[in-house]
């Protein structure tokens, strides 16, 4: 897996910086000034315990969610004053893997594939849609599911038709969404695998939101810790765990003891 | 910090429900509305009997809307007052003298109250005027009246009947009619009778020709009684008799005219005895014009929607017992 | 102002709720107002989803139109009798159908069958966050999902009413032809001689504005559905309540606009 992580991380080239973000819902207080760089080529693990905040942050990055406070540059762009068209183009740039996949359960997985590529490029042949969406599909190992429903896909099949389905716009960052969530541990792996295999095929940054510590040691150049809404510890894996904080330590012994 | 949106939406919410309220409640209210907002005065009317006009009912005149019924109360030992509302616009054309009348609009209509008559000699109405009552006979009254006449009269003419077929018949019977005194007075009586009813007749034709032409109108007083059953019954029996009558009467004048040309008949000296003939000839001609009359009345009443169904069943029947025959 | 901006709620919590949903629920409106004369109109979906709330509803409001023309003839015939009137009939069950029971009855069904299904759909799309993935995928959810959807209903509704009537006269036809000999051209014929074209107008008005509200409800509540499989259920159970709602409010305020055109 070492090998896989070869590629250039530059960090001169900051794709996502976010300075005292803060967010709440109503008295709910999630984010409570939130400080993150992300460079160019880098994944970041984001751990963090559940109801955390952990998908809002990155929902705000995209811009599902717009923050109270705070600033949120990703790609030389202020996501929160974007107007519609100009956050599109940004989206366009951005993949997002959701926890929950959110195939189109009503199109089978060639049109889910297809469906954002012919709602934002123009004048595509049936040819090239079908070049991009076989080519997708090679990249997550899925060729033979084409015409299925997603309906009839295991679990990790549709996380990685999710995952396919993001890159078929190209994008530059990558945003995982418990990617790893649900999933038995083999499956797991591949899906590590995948996004290992994702970050150096289409050289992307990517932040990969996880509970789940094995993901988060074998996808992510650097982790990051996030509790009561604040980050506790940014760093490489082992860095942040070798810590002597007692919070750390409690969540990392959950995950290894079990 | 993130109250002030909320707040927001609370207030914008808040005025667009407002809004929706105002806007349904105006467009169901305008519809009235326009009526509120004119000038109106009232005035008021005595009944004896207003037969179930409502507070609300329309008041019209000259066949135009121009007011409600404000209110109604007893008054006095049994009779009701009116209150009336009407548009100010209207006032100039109803004058002091003016008359109101119960009515009915329409099929199964509404009572509605209307104003008629008056004569520009007399002054405009003023607040508070009470305006004159006309007694409107009931449908069922004037039904009632009706029947007893026809029943007096086809027992006349019935007699008479037999009467002139006696006198065609034979001068064995004239002789005893022309000396027996009980007798001659008798016929005379009756002649004097006939005489009477048969005015009484026409005058009953020409209201029952006005009932019928109101038959086949619309929205008159026929749909009184199409409202009422036992009324439309009555109607039919009436009609019925009617029918029986001028049978009768056509027989009876068909007899009179075939006596009338034997010199040897009674008729002649009938005629001849001076008084008793011109009653006798005036008798005659009444009782043909009415007949006549009578049998077009009915054509009238026959052609009438509401009757149609019993004319038809009696043809019906009629031709059954024709063919039993 | 000070006692306004200390206090947390403006009137109390749930009267705060309240008014906050009644204007979601307007900008929601005046944001399909705001979408539906933009590019792009996702021509091809408006017409998939028209077929899908079309034929859905087809059998149901055939069979439905049909009972009652014969129902309602069957209901009337009674007291037209009573006045030997029974010629008039077809005159006033086609006012009947025409003005008011065929959008009715369409509208009706529509928001059990239609209204119901579109907040699902949009209800599950949502808590399974298939409304996100369009999002970041650069579509316009509210586009390509609510707007297609509403204009769909809006088109559609009002043809399917024009059907149930036809059909609903159809029925009465058959009644009517039971009991005594009638053509069926003589029975449309003396059916339509009473309908004028204010009677048309207004009925379709009526169903195209039934269409709107029974789309745009299903759509509200379904793209407002709370998380979880009860959000769904909720989502498509208030869609069909408060549409119901809406129409019979609808109906009274159009029937009262239509009375004034018929008689001023």
């Amino acid at each position: 897996m070492d090998e896989l992580k070869q590629h250039i991380i530059d960090y001169n080239k900051p794709v996502i910086s976010i300075s005292g973000l803060f967010k709440s819902f109503g008295d709910l207080h999630v984010l409570k000034g939130i400080d993150f760089t992300l460079f160019k080529g880098e994944n970041v693990a984001v751990l963090g315990k559940s109801g955390t905040g952990k998908s809002v942050l990155i929902k705000i990055i995209v811009g599902l969610l717009k923050p109270d406070k705070g600033e949120v540059i990703v790609l030389g762009e202020h996501v929160d004053k974007l107007e519609r068209k100009e956050l599109d183009a940004l989206r366009l740039r951005i993949g997002f893997s959701f926890q929950s996949s959110a195939l189109y359960d009503s199109m089978n997985v060639y049109q889910n594939l297809a469906f954002p590529l012919i709602m934002n490029v123009k004048n595509l042949s049936k040819n090239d849609v079908d070049s991009a969406v076989e080519e997708v599909l090679e990249a997550v190992g899925l060729q033979d599911k084409a015409n299925q429903l997603p309906s009839d896909l295991s679990g990790g099949q549709r996380k990685r038709i999710g995952i396919a389905r993001t890159l078929i716009l190209k994008p530059e960052i990558m945003l995982y969404d418990e990617p790893t969530s649900g999933l038995d541990p083999i499956t797991s792996s591949e899906i590590i695998e995948l996004i290992n295999e994702v970050q150096q095929k289409y050289n992307t940054s990517s932040v990969i939101i996880t509970h789940d510590l094995t993901c988060a040691k074998n996808t992510g150049n650097r982790s990051a810790i996030l509790l009561d809404g604040k980050f506790l510890k940014v760093g490489t894996f082992e860095e942040v765990f070798e810590s002597d904080d007692k919070q750390i330590r409690a969540f990392y012994n959950y995950n290894f003891i079990q | 910090m993130n109250e002030s949106p909320n707040r927001r939406a609370v207030i914008v919410g808040f005025f667009v429900l407002l809004g929706i309220i105002f806007f349904v409640a105006g467009i169901l209210m305008v519809g009235n509305l326009h009526e509120t907002f004119k000038n109106k005065m009232e005035v008021t009317a005595l009944f004896d009997d207003v037969n179930g006009l409502q507070k609300g009912n329309n008041v019209w005149f000259s066949g135009v809307k121009i007011g409600t019924v404000s209110n109604l109360h007893f008054y006095g030992k049994s009779q009701v007052e009116v209150l009336i509302k009407i548009e100010t616009k209207a006032r100039q054309y109803i004058r002091e003298d003016a008359m109101v009348k119960i009515s009915s609009d329409g099929i199964i209509g509404n009572k509605i109250l209307i104003i008629y008559g008056g004569t520009s000699a007399a002054r405009e109405i003023q607040e508070g005027d009470t305006l004159g009552v006309e007694k409107t006979f009931s449908t069922e009254d004037m039904i009632n009246t009706l029947q007893e006449n026809n029943k007096n009269f086809l027992a006349i003419t019935n007699d008479f009947k037999v009467i002139s077929k006696g006198l065609v018949a034979g001068e064995g019977t004239i002789g005893k009619l022309l000396k027996d005194d009980a007798v001659y007075a008798n016929i005379n009586a009756t002649t004097a009778s006939l005489q009477l009813a048969s005015a009484k007749a026409q005058e009953l034709v020409a209201s029952l020709a006005t009932f019928s032409a109101n038959l086949n109108k619309k929205g008159t007083l026929a749909n009184e009684l199409t409202t009422d059953t036992l009324v439309f019954k009555s109607v039919k029996a009436t009609v019925f008799q009617l029918q029986q009558m001028a049978d009768t009467a056509t027989a009876f004048i068909a007899n009179l005219k075939k006596a009338g040309t034997n010199p040897n008949s009674p008729i002649g000296i009938l005629l001849r005895d001076e008084t008793s003939g011109a009653r006798m000839k005036e008798t005659i001609k009444n009782l043909e014009s009415s007949s006549q009359k009578l049998d077009e009345d009915l054509k009238a009443a026959q052609s009438s929607f509401l009757l149609k169904g019993y004319f038809k069943k009696q043809a019906k029947a009629d031709a059954k017992a024709k063919e039993v025959q | 102002m000070a006692i306004f901006t200390n206090r947390k709620y403006l009137f109390s919590k749930g009267i705060d709720q309240y008014f906050t949903g009644v204007q979601r629920a307007y900008s929601f409106v005046s944001l399909f107002f705001k979408e539906a004369f933009k590019r792009p109109f996702h021509l091809r979906e408006v017409i998939n989803q028209s077929f899908e709330v079309g034929l859905k509803s087809l059998p149901l409001i055939t069979l439905t139109g049909f009972i009652v023309g014969v129902v309602f003839t069957k209901q009337s015939r009674p007291s037209l009798e009573d006045f030997g009137a029974t010629s008039w009939l077809p005159s006033l069950i086609g006012i009947a159908i025409v003005r008011a029971l065929g959008p009715l009855v369409t509208a009706l069904i529509c928001a059990g069958k239609v209204g119901s299904s579109i907040g699902a759909e949009l209800g599950s799309m949502k808590v399974t966050e298939q409304i996100d993935a369009m999002e970041v995928s650069a579509i316009n959810p509210f586009k390509y999902l609510v707007v297609t959807r509403v204009l769909a209903t809006t088109i559609t509704i009002p043809v399917l009413s024009l059907f149930c009537s036809f059909v609903g006269l159809f029925g009465s036809y058959v009644n009517v032809r039971s009991e005594e000999a009638s053509s069926l051209i003589s029975f449309y014929q003396s059916a339509f001689s009473t309908i004028s074209f204010l009677d048309i107008f207004t009925s379709v008005t009526k169903a195209t504005v039934y269409g709107f509200t029974i789309g745009i409800v299903g759509a509200y509540k379904g793209f407002n559905a709370i998380q979880g499989t009860r959000g769904v259920g909720k989502a498509a159970n208030q869609a069909v309540v408060l549409s119901m709602f809406l129409i019979f409010l609808e109906e009274l305020v159009i029937v009262q606009i239509s009375n004034w055109i018929r008689y001023f």
